[in-house]
């Protein structure tokens, strides 16, 4: 099993109950666990009823588990704030102010939002040395996966701005004839410094993604979730990533066959159908249904929790060879 | 003044002369040249770096911020340049003396 696990899907599947109970799971198995969410609407805290923050919090009542909530809006003001502070060091007052409009407009463009995230992203993975497996708990379908596939576009688009970068310096350099001192040099130029450093990084997040990291897609047993994980799917394998298995959640229970009332008869008909999609994703999909759990009428918490965590059929062993 | 000094400083004349001629028609000419073109190469990079500055959204804007305090003063050069150009001739015009 991979040590980066992902769990996507579409909004309101149940993807935090799944990755949380998969978290409960590989702890319990012994295996140090860092369960992250990025989600903006935080739902780990109400899982465990634990407050958690920015930063890796141990599960009270779990051992070996760990929580953290990434909160982008912050990485974007500390972001915008570093930039600012070195720039103080650099500037004269003058020129700053007229500079603060680029920073500020920067920091407010919709990728902003996604660039801090997949900052954090890569910055729990690097520092990821204390544990076995790491969980990541992702925001709605669209905006992860897009995410993900970042590194290769980012990576070429760094490439190219360094290769203007260098065009124009050197043509700078050449413009100095004689002794005089060219405008700008390669040797140490620290723009180009700083585009090779977010380079490498980018090179970080592609390689651990395709090598350390495993996909697993949360979905109900409804035509727009399938919908949803055809297209999820489809843009993962784009970005060179493939799905390790299926998750379908929230499957109506079947009542027992003595019952009769109005509301089992309703059941009955709900499962059926349920049955009939789960067959239709069998059918459809080539990566494997992992698991496949009842829709719960109470609040997933405590023990109900620890009984789903028994129902994911996903190999919690580090070394396992992988599904994918 | 001896002959040998007379020499002297006549060769220096002409030297300073030459020197000056063939900074005005070779030097100079093709210096400012080289570094309008690496101006305008820096002015493509400046740009695919903060197309936002011009209402383009650019997907990397957040990550090039921080080129931002190794650039300020290029970024406002770059940004008036940008405003005030008229049209691509015209800058290209500009490197030719007729």
């Amino acid at each position: 099993m991979r040590k980066f696990v992902f769990f996507g899907g579409k909004g309101g599947v149940g993807k935090t109950t799944v990755s949380s109970a998969y978290g409960l799971r590989c702890a319990r198995d012994g295996l140090n666990t860092l369960l992250v969410s990025t989600d903006p609407a935080h739902s780990t805290s109400d899982v465990f009823d634990q407050r958690f923050g920015d930063e890796p919090e141990a599960v009270a009542g779990h051992d070996n588990l760990f929580a953290m909530e990434i909160d982008p809006d912050a990485e974007i003001k500390r972001h915008m704030a570093e930039i600012r502070s070195a720039m103080s060091d650099q500037v004269s007052p003058a020129i700053v102010n007229e500079i603060d409009r680029q920073i500020e407009l920067a920091h407010r463009t919709p990728g902003a939002y996604e660039a801090a995230l997949f900052d954090r992203f890569i910055d729990v993975m690097r520092n990821s040395e204390d544990y076995d497996r790491v969980i990541f708990d992702t925001s709605p379908t669209g905006g992860t996966l897009r995410l993900l596939a970042l590194p290769e576009f980012l990576e070429s688009w760094i490439d190219r701005l360094m290769a203007k970068r260098r065009e124009s310096v050197d043509l700078f350099e050449k413009a100095a004839i004689g002794d005089a001192e060219a405008r700008e040099k390669l040797a140490n130029d620290p723009i180009i410094e700083r585009l090779t450093d977010r380079k490498e990084t980018f090179e970080f997040a592609g390689r651990v993604l395709r090598e350390e990291a495993a996909f697993y897609l949360v979905l109900n047993p409804d035509d727009l979730s399938i919908e949803e994980s055809h297209r999820a799917i489809a843009d993962l394998s784009e970005a060179g990533l493939g799905v390790g298995g299926l998750i379908v959640n929230k499957v109506a229970p079947e009542p027992d066959p003595d019952e009769t009332g109005i509301g089992a008869t309703y059941l009955r008909e709900r499962h059926q159908t349920d049955r009939r999609r789960l067959d239709r994703i069998r059918e459809e999909f080539d990566e494997p249904v992992v698991a496949v759990l009842q829709q719960r009428v109470s609040e997933i918490k405590g023990d109900l929790l620890a009984e789903i965590a028994e129902e994911i059929a996903i190999e919690t062993a580090p070394d396992a060879p992988t599904t994918d | 003044m001896t002959l040998h000094e007379r020499i002297e400083a006549f060769r220096e004349l002409l030297e300073e002369w030459l020197h000056g001629l063939y900074h005005g028609m070779i030097e100079h000419p093709s210096f400012e040249k080289i570094e309008k073109e690496a101006e305008d190469a820096a002015d493509v990079f400046m740009f695919a770096c903060f197309a936002d500055a011009f209402g383009i959204p650019s997907p990397v804007s957040y990550y090039t911020a921080e080129l931002l305090p190794y650039l300020t003063d290029e970024f406002v050069a770059w940004e008036r340049r940008m405003w005030d150009r008229q049209s691509l001739i015209e800058r290209k015009g500009q490197q030719y003396h007729f």
